[in-house]
């Protein structure tokens, strides 16, 4: 198999946009590929993340609209969905089709519009992910899924809804430092702790907001990447599933798929959770985040919650995490989450971050989970 | 051709019934609900249909105050994974118990959620042994 490089980043504001998640995505790409100096004739493919695109903007077939959109409507080109971890799944499948040899340089992002319709409707789409005959029908929400989780590790583990706003607070603080992010304000502990219950025992705080946006990276084989002085190597980029009924998950205090997506990556990578720098992971919500350090193994299980409220996972901490500001502050547009993830490690790899930089990062880890944690994605990366 | 063991018409049929219903695996004695092709214990296609008893315990729960549009006026409303007395879970609306009584281990009974022509699972107060 042939190494894989990322040679190009770009990112859109993240907040409320009007304009289409095809305009969105083409900022991006457009800035990935002045970032990669490469022309938009160099891409051989175009792999690209949209999950309620149907619902909000009455669009299916968005793979052909994206390439189109670029002037490039001939290359192959497909839309990846699964759930929130959809363009990180498109990532992962551009890295074999490089590393197979099919080919040398691969398109890979997404977008999402949602700021768009009401937060009701845009609540019904997402619980689309959970299962249409067993759970929506409950009126099961994604607040819902993670409260479950939540409620399961307060009983297990003894986290608390304090440790929970931890999470929210550091992340508030990392955005604050992201021209990109959708929130870029710092917020406290009482003021997380005293937002109204949304699904029991998590607060609007505690959850990330819907998000209009649109990320891009641009991958390319070892041969191309050699000439490009800012190229940062995909070391691992692995997939893990989970049943997709709540009620089928033998354990709901855990995320079996992260440990297992991770467990994979770095079997890959040959790396151990010790030598990782800085984690970009997903904070859909704070529970989220906390029971993610412990599938990743940065954390044992149970540990996670006390971690962010001693200021481990913060800038400046033992493994910083989330310095984009994560889900939580940077935003969330669904489609384009699993690539700017990866564009914050790739930019923080190249230490580009500037006030946010996490002190000599050679290793990164990026993580994104879709749906009901049924869907978990983790690649690493590092530079030369 | 494959038939199927139960289908999830006549799965929810026999819920709106009253009763709930799994399969067990006849090579290696797997429950599942619900049901499934293949025994992801063994991965053989042996199954049979068991009527469980539909009582179990709260393993998780939450009180959804935001919720999807069609729900809107059902909110707030509590949702709990509900682990029944034969070892097999279920996420179910809960019904007729206080929101602020809703409590991990407590005991419910299965009742189905009718609604047109629709069936969810739902569970209610266990009532005496």
């Amino acid at each position: 198999m042939r190494r894989v490089a990322v040679i190009g980043v770009g990112v859109t504001k993240f907040g409320k946009h009007e304009r289409t998640s095809a305009e969105l995505f083409a900022e991006a790409a457009a800035d990935a590929l002045l970032d990669a100096e490469l022309p938009v004739s160099a891409v051989q493919a175009l792999y690209y993340g949209n999950v309620v695109g149907s619902e909000t903007e009455h669009q299916l077939h968005t793979g052909p609209q994206a390439a189109s959109i670029l002037g490039i409507p001939t290359i192959p080109t497909t839309r990846f969905e699964a759930a929130c971890a959809s363009s990180h799944a498109a990532f992962r499948h551009a890295v074999m089709e490089i590393a197979a040899g099919v080919s040398d340089v691969v398109l890979v992002g997404g977008a999402e519009r949602v700021l768009n319709v009401p937060t009701p409707e845009s609540t019904e789409y997402f619980a689309y992910a959970s299962d249409a005959s067993w759970e929506q029908t409950l009126g099961l929400t994604f607040p819902g899924v993670f409260a479950l989780i939540a409620r399961a590790h307060m009983q297990r583990y003894g986290t608390t809804e304090a440790q929970m706003a931890a999470v929210a607070v550091k992340n508030h603080k990392h955005g604050a430092l992201n021209p990109k992010a959708q929130f870029q304000k710092e917020i406290t502990v009482e003021q997380v702790l005293q937002s109204p219950y949304v699904a029991d025992p998590l607060k609007l705080l505690d959850c990330c907001p819907f998000t209009d946006g649109g990320a891009a990276v641009v991958l390319a084989s070892e041969e191309v990447a050699r000439s490009h002085r800012r190229g940062v190597w995909v070391l691992a980029s692995a997939a893990a599933s989970d049943w997709m009924l709540l009620g089928d998950k033998r354990d709901l205090a855990r995320v079996p798929a992260t440990e297992r997506a991770a467990a994979a990556a770095y079997k890959q990578a040959g790396l151990g959770p010790a030598d990782v720098d800085v984690v970009e992971l997903h904070d859909c919500f704070t529970i989220a985040e906390i029971v993610a350090t412990e599938g990743l193994g940065l954390f044992e299980p149970g540990a996670g919650g006390r971690a962010a409220a001693e200021g481990l996972t913060s800038l400046g901490g033992a493994i910083p995490v989330n310095p984009s500001g994560g889900l939580k502050a940077k935003g969330h547009p669904i489609g384009a989450t699993g690539a700017a993830q990866i564009a914050e490690i790739v930019t923080q790899l190249r230490g580009e971050a500037g006030p946010r930089q996490v002190g000599d990062a050679r290793v990164g880890l990026a993580h994104t989970l879709g749906g009901n944690t049924a869907t978990v994605l983790v690649s690493l990366f590092g530079r030369d | 051709m494959t038939e199927p063991v139960i289908t999830l018409q006549q799965f929810f049929q026999r819920a709106r019934e009253g009763e709930l219903t799994g399969v067990r695996c006849g090579r290696c004695g797997e429950l599942a609900i619900p049901p499934r092709q293949f025994c992801p214990a063994c991965h053989e296609r042996a199954w049979r249909p068991v009527p469980l008893g539909g009582e179990g315990t709260i393993e998780s729960f939450t009180v959804i105050r935001v919720a999807p549009r069609a729900f809107a006026a059902d909110a707030p409303y509590a949702v709990a994974v509900v682990k029944l007395r034969e070892g097999v879970s279920l996420l179910g609306r809960i019904v007729g118990i206080p929101l602020d009584k809703v409590a991990i281990g407590l005991r419910v009974r299965f009742r189905p959620l009718v609604k047109d022509t629709q069936t969810s699972v739902g569970f209610g107060p266990a009532g005496p042994r």
